[in-house]
């Protein structure tokens, strides 16, 4: 009986809350925002709030093609394996200091190796589709992962840090339900003066993750055709598309948990909502502004941007955090 | 259920292809200002992409010229169904003021079947966007005839 | 019976190399008999200790002639096999068991086959035989042994250009390696009259001086140059390029193992010096560098093993980093990567070959495409290249999120901003191996293919099934890393640490009390290493991609394929499944393994102008590196006055 509820429990987190059902809604739902920001910020009216969902119905009816030289088992399961990556880094990300979806495994490192994996299905869907534009495409999407991972790695570790240093005896955590619990107790860490930095990097680091507008090198429909997607059609595009919507929410729920955890009231709706006007907040701000106002990169300017000006910015956190400021 | 939405969405997600098939590039212009905040066709969910397989409506402009015409072909024929071709302006349809040159191969309906075709020289974008509704139209029609 | 194990397991090995060179030279059954009885019974002996190793706590100790140790002194040669030396000759058994039954395939082509099979079974003994080793100058020994039947597998295609010119640049910079060894051993004699392992381990202590300082040194780089480590060996690339690839399995899954074996060894046994700051800068500085500094010269390669050689050397540096921290995490960690090293680096050489079977090249810029012809192979070489990029659920990521986790406790523990550096290090190193390793699957298994490799077969089943072994081990260790945990690196780690029981077992009982060492075991705490559970998100993985599977059976049958309209313009191609190619006809064109990273490369291209001119392929120069090398950790050490 304890074992069938217990599983009850777990297939409900996977297929309702917060896996897929809930992510996808959210995700579609934070991509509409975007593109009608966008617009507004262009002055255009922009498109309905359901367009990323109409866009998605409209791919799952079109022809799939499968060019004659790609690997066809690659090419289909790769958009398969970066959107459930996804979705599995969803159970992870806590609501609150006392909901997490799977507890005891909210683990840092692990988020930030399931984080990359859907860079590498993107990488090797495109590698397998044989194409010359997927070829470049992936070369560059592959500089920007090494572009920003490095930050990105400094971000999570003085998060750590900082909240490992009041909560764990051994001065270093990995559990973002304690970095919750943290942010619970002293407040969020927005608020202090140290991880101000690296909030600045992570909002700098999270367009780059999604491959939104100034960082969408790999993706650079006007130069390289669609680069990595050049020979996707019909479903597994429309894989992709979910894929890229789902990293959005995803990476700014994440910001949301490192930087903002602070404001929670313990119920859970309340909390949700207040998690969904954040993310919609944090997607404004460094998804929603850049497209709006930048034209996009270069390969090697994305690279060199982040490992000077986004690592500068992280390295002084760390150093802030370490000196115990 | 799942069969009516994706028809329905047909003809809210047009996704554009553009192909110029020797155009003076008068058509493409003003295929652009239709995206821009003025016309602003991303209302309709109109957008233009960088791949044929991504595309929904392909829409030729210019007269197809000899070297082009291989190109043109053969990119139609790389667009998953359901897809609609729309002429753009009156060089794909007539050949226009080129008519009659060594080097030209048109019209554009030779080749492949012309769904919508939006005259002019070049036709005002209020024309174009007209166009574009009547594809997206045909276009959830097509679908339908799909299953 | 047990006893005799390790020195049968040796003994076994070397016994085939001899009467594989006397009838196994024409005999090609003869040779297959031998070999294979050879590598299985010593493989069975290795495996038969883990029982009362392992799993009893015990320590299996041998003396050559009943030679034991009298009046509190070891006369004798000894044989000791703790829990660390049989970690060791696990790793090394199985690397030797699979790459001998890879070589009767993958060394068909190729003639003088009795040579080669002798000079491979005596590198697996001399390596296996160092492992068990309680005798320090014995470890010379086989450390010379192991060089040169690799040296002279490394020639063994001496029709290939270079083939020779590796193997004399490593013939070369290995004696200075094994010369430096046997000066360390000479030292240590003269101050402490013995030979013998634990005997020095119980003496060191008391006599700690400048001499054994230097002589610290001088072992140091000795091991160091026989695990590849960055500034001492530049020359892995060149041996393993031109090496047949069973033998590059063996050099960089088992040779380098070895040097790590011995830095654990000088490190924590005989100096008992894992406490001394100056030690752990030393060790996490070299281990650090060698990471780096290799993984960025990978991303450089455009030859498919030179690549994997520059990756081997960076993997060993995140083993010698982890076991440089001196916590019990960071050992485990350590001896855990070293493992998953030897597993998936052997799968990725071996790979390789089955490339280099089939179309003669390991070129990145001229091979593409042949995932189509060689199926199994590329689905091996995934798996194998995403367990060394650490990609969940396989092992590279088990091992690699233990040595972070080791890493920055450190850190924290000794509030250690250069730790924390370390580990951002490490982090970003995982990310450049995961580049280097899409270069490689863009340009050999996937990407378009060119003309020339259209009738590539695939291997036959002789290479395919231990390839296949080695990436179910992968697997295996990944999603089982508690049982790995508890079996094997609780009490190898414990061993690492219980230098006392080493002692007794081999010099007799309370021998270790007498110089006030605790002969305890010392029980091992790796806490914190809980929080991943690979079973629980393979069965969530498993069921979303079902979910996923589900999605596309259901729509697939919405869309319909039909014949496109260029199919009638043009005959008979049908154009629609050609790549887009902006209208054009499809031809080959795509970006060569060399250009692949170009945004990286051009803003990195100082500092790779830098090493590309440092690694000068002169043998001169890396003599030069090594004795530099040599005198800088001399000098350190006695400033240091360890």
């Amino acid at each position: 009986m304890n074992i069938v509820l217990i599983i009850l429990k777990w297939l409900f987190h996977i297929l309702v809350f917060p896996g897929f059902l809930f992510t996808l809604c959210a995700a579609l739902l934070l991509a509409g925002i975007d593109r009608k920001l966008v617009a507004r910020m262009q002055n255009r009216v922009g498109p309905p709030l359901l367009q990323p969902a109409y866009d998605l119905l409209k791919l799952f009816g079109k022809e799939i093609i499968i060019p004659r030289q790609a690997n066809k088992k690659a090419f289909l399961s790769a958009p398969a394996v970066g959107l459930a990556s996804l979705l599995v880094t969803s159970l992870l990300l806590p609501f609150s200091a006392s909901f997490v979806a799977v507890s005891g495994v909210a683990d840092v490192i692990v988020v930030l190796y399931l984080l990359t994996i859907p860079a590498v299905a993107i990488i090797v869907g495109a590698a397998s589709s044989a194409s010359p534009f997927a070829g470049v495409g992936l070369s560059r999407e592959m500089v920007a992962v090494m572009a920003y991972e490095l930050p990105l790695t400094i971000v999570l570790v003085t998060v750590c840090r900082k909240a490992g240093l009041m909560m764990d005896e051994s001065g270093m955590t990995f559990s973002l339900a304690t970095v919750m619990q943290y942010q619970a107790e002293h407040g969020a860490m927005i608020t202090k003066l140290s991880m101000i930095p690296a909030a600045l990097a992570m909002l700098f680091i999270i367009p780059c993750e999604v491959g939104a507008h100034p960082f969408d090198i790999a993706e650079a429909e006007t130069e390289i055709c669609e680069g990595t997607l050049a020979e996707y059609s019909g479903l597994p595009l429309a894989f992709y598309e979910l894929a890229h919507y789902v990293k959005m929410f995803i990476l700014t729920s994440l910001f949301c948990v490192l930087f903002l955890g602070g404001f929670t009231t313990g119920v859970v709706v309340v909390d949700l909502i207040l998690r969904l006007i954040f993310c919609v907040v944090v997607t404004f701000l460094c998804i929603t502004v850049p497209h709006a106002v930048c034209a996009r990169f270069k390969v090697e300017q994305v690279f060199k941007f982040y490992w000077t000006w986004v690592l500068g910015l992280a390295l002084v956190s760390l150093l802030l955090v370490w000196l115990g400021l | 259920m799942l069969r009516k939405l994706i028809d329905e969405s047909a003809a809210k997600s047009p996704w554009i292809y553009h192909i110029n098939a020797g155009s003076c590039n008068g058509c493409d212009i003003e295929l652009v200002s239709v995206l821009t905040p003025r016309y602003d066709a991303e209302r309709c969910g109109f957008k233009l992409t960088g791949s044929p397989r991504h595309a929904d409506i392909v829409v030729v402009s210019g007269p197809i010229t000899v070297q082009t015409r291989d190109r043109v072909v053969r990119t139609l024929s790389q667009v998953p169904e359901p897809k609609v071709v729309v002429a753009l302006g009156s060089c794909p349809r007539s050949g226009n003021v080129f008519k009659g040159s060594y080097s030209i191969d048109g019209p554009l309906d030779k080749y492949c079947h012309v769904d919508v075709s939006v005259a002019g020289c070049t036709p005002k974008p209020e024309a174009i966007i007209a166009g574009l509704a009547k594809a997206a139209e045909i276009l959830k029609e097509k679908r339908k005839e799909m299953h | 019976m047990m006893q005799h194990f390790p020195i049968l397991s040796i003994m076994v090995l070397f016994f085939g190399a001899f009467l594989n060179g006397i009838f196994g030279g024409k005999n090609a059954k003869a040779r297959k008999i031998i070999v294979l009885a050879s590598i299985f019974l010593s493989f069975l002996m290795v495996v038969a200790m883990t029982g009362p190793v392992m799993l009893e706590g015990q320590i299996i100790s041998y003396w050559l002639g009943n030679w034991e140790p009298a009046m509190g002194f070891a006369f004798g040669i000894g044989l000791e096999v703790d829990a660390v030396g049989l970690f060791f000759g696990l790793i090394i058994s199985t690397a030797v068991l699979v790459s001998g039954l890879y070589s009767f395939e993958y060394m068909s082509h190729d003639d003088a086959l009795g040579y080669y099979y002798t000079l491979y079974l005596m590198l697996g003994g001399g390596v296996l035989g160092l492992v068990f080793s309680g005798c320090l100058f014995n470890i010379f020994v086989m450390v010379e042994i192991m060089t040169f039947s690799a040296v002279a597998l490394t020639a063994f295609r001496n029709e290939k250009y270079g083939a020779l010119e590796a193997a004399f640049k490593y013939l070369v910079v290995g004696s200075i390696g094994s010369t430096s060894v046997l000066v360390g051993t000479i030292l240590l004699y003269n101050q402490t009259h013995t030979l013998n392992l634990a005997q020095i381990a119980s003496i060191l202590p008391s006599v700690s001086n400048g001499v054994t300082a230097v002589a610290f040194g001088f072992l140091f780089v000795g091991f160091a140059t026989k695990a590849f480590l960055f500034p001492f060996q530049p020359l892995a690339a060149d041996a393993h390029a031109v090496a047949p690839s069973s033998i590059s399995v063996l050099i960089s899954g088992v040779l380098t193992k070895t040097g790590v074996y011995g830095i654990i060894r000088l490190v924590y046994v005989l100096y008992q010096s894992m406490n001394l700051g100056p030690v752990k800068t030393l060790v996490v500085f070299i281990g650090t560098l060698s990471m780096f500094i290799c993984v960025t010269m990978a991303l450089a390669q455009h030859d498919f093993k030179r690549l994997l050689a520059f990756h081997s050397i960076s993997q060993v540096g995140y083993v010698i980093t982890a076991v440089g921290l001196s916590t019990a995490l960071g050992v485990a960690g350590g001896l855990y990567h070293a493992m998953n090293h030897t597993l998936f680096k052997s799968l990725l050489f071996l790979t390789a070959g089955a490339v280099l079977h089939q179309t003669d090249t390991t070129n990145l810029d001229e091979l593409g495409g042949l995932s189509k012809r060689m199926p199994k192979t590329t689905v091996l070489f995934l798996i194998g290249a995403a367990s060394i990029s650490g990609l969940p659920p396989f092992n590279g990521f088990a091992s690699k999120w233990m040595i972070y986790q080791a890493t920055f406790e450190a850190a924290a523990a000794q509030n250690n901003f250069g730790f924390a550096l370390v580990g951002i290090i490490e982090m970003l190193t995982s990310v450049l191996t995961l580049a280097s390793f899409i270069k490689v699957t863009q340009s050999v298994f996937f990407g378009q293919m060119p003309k020339k490799w259209e009738n590539v077969k695939e291997v036959g089943n002789g290479m395919i099934i231990p390839m296949g072994i080695l990436a179910a081990l992968c697997v295996i260790t990944g999603v089982a890393p508690s049982a790995v945990e508890k079996y094997l690196l609780a009490p190898a780690t414990s061993a690492v640490y219980s230098v006392g029981k080493y002692i007794n077992a081999m010099m007799g009982e309370g021998f270790a009390e007498g110089v006030s060492l605790s002969s305890e075991t010392v029980a091992v705490d790796l806490g914190r290493s809980g929080y991943w559970n690979p079973l629980a998100w393979l069965a969530l993985l498993g069921i979303l991609l079902f979910g996923a599977f589900v999605a596309f059976v259901l729509l697939r049958k919405e869309a319909k394929t039909k014949e496109s309209e260029a199919a009638e313009m043009f005959g008979s191609v049908d154009e629609k499944f050609e790549p887009f190619f902006s209208g054009e006809r499809a031809e080959f064109s795509q970006v060569g393994g060399s250009d692949m990273f170009w945004g990286f490369k051009k803003v990195m291209r100082p500092y790779l102008d830098f090493m590309h001119d440092a690694h000068s392929g002169v043998v001169n120069d890396y003599v030069r590196w090594a004795v530099e090398c040599l005198a800088l950790v001399l000098l350190y050490c006695v400033l240091c006055g360890l």
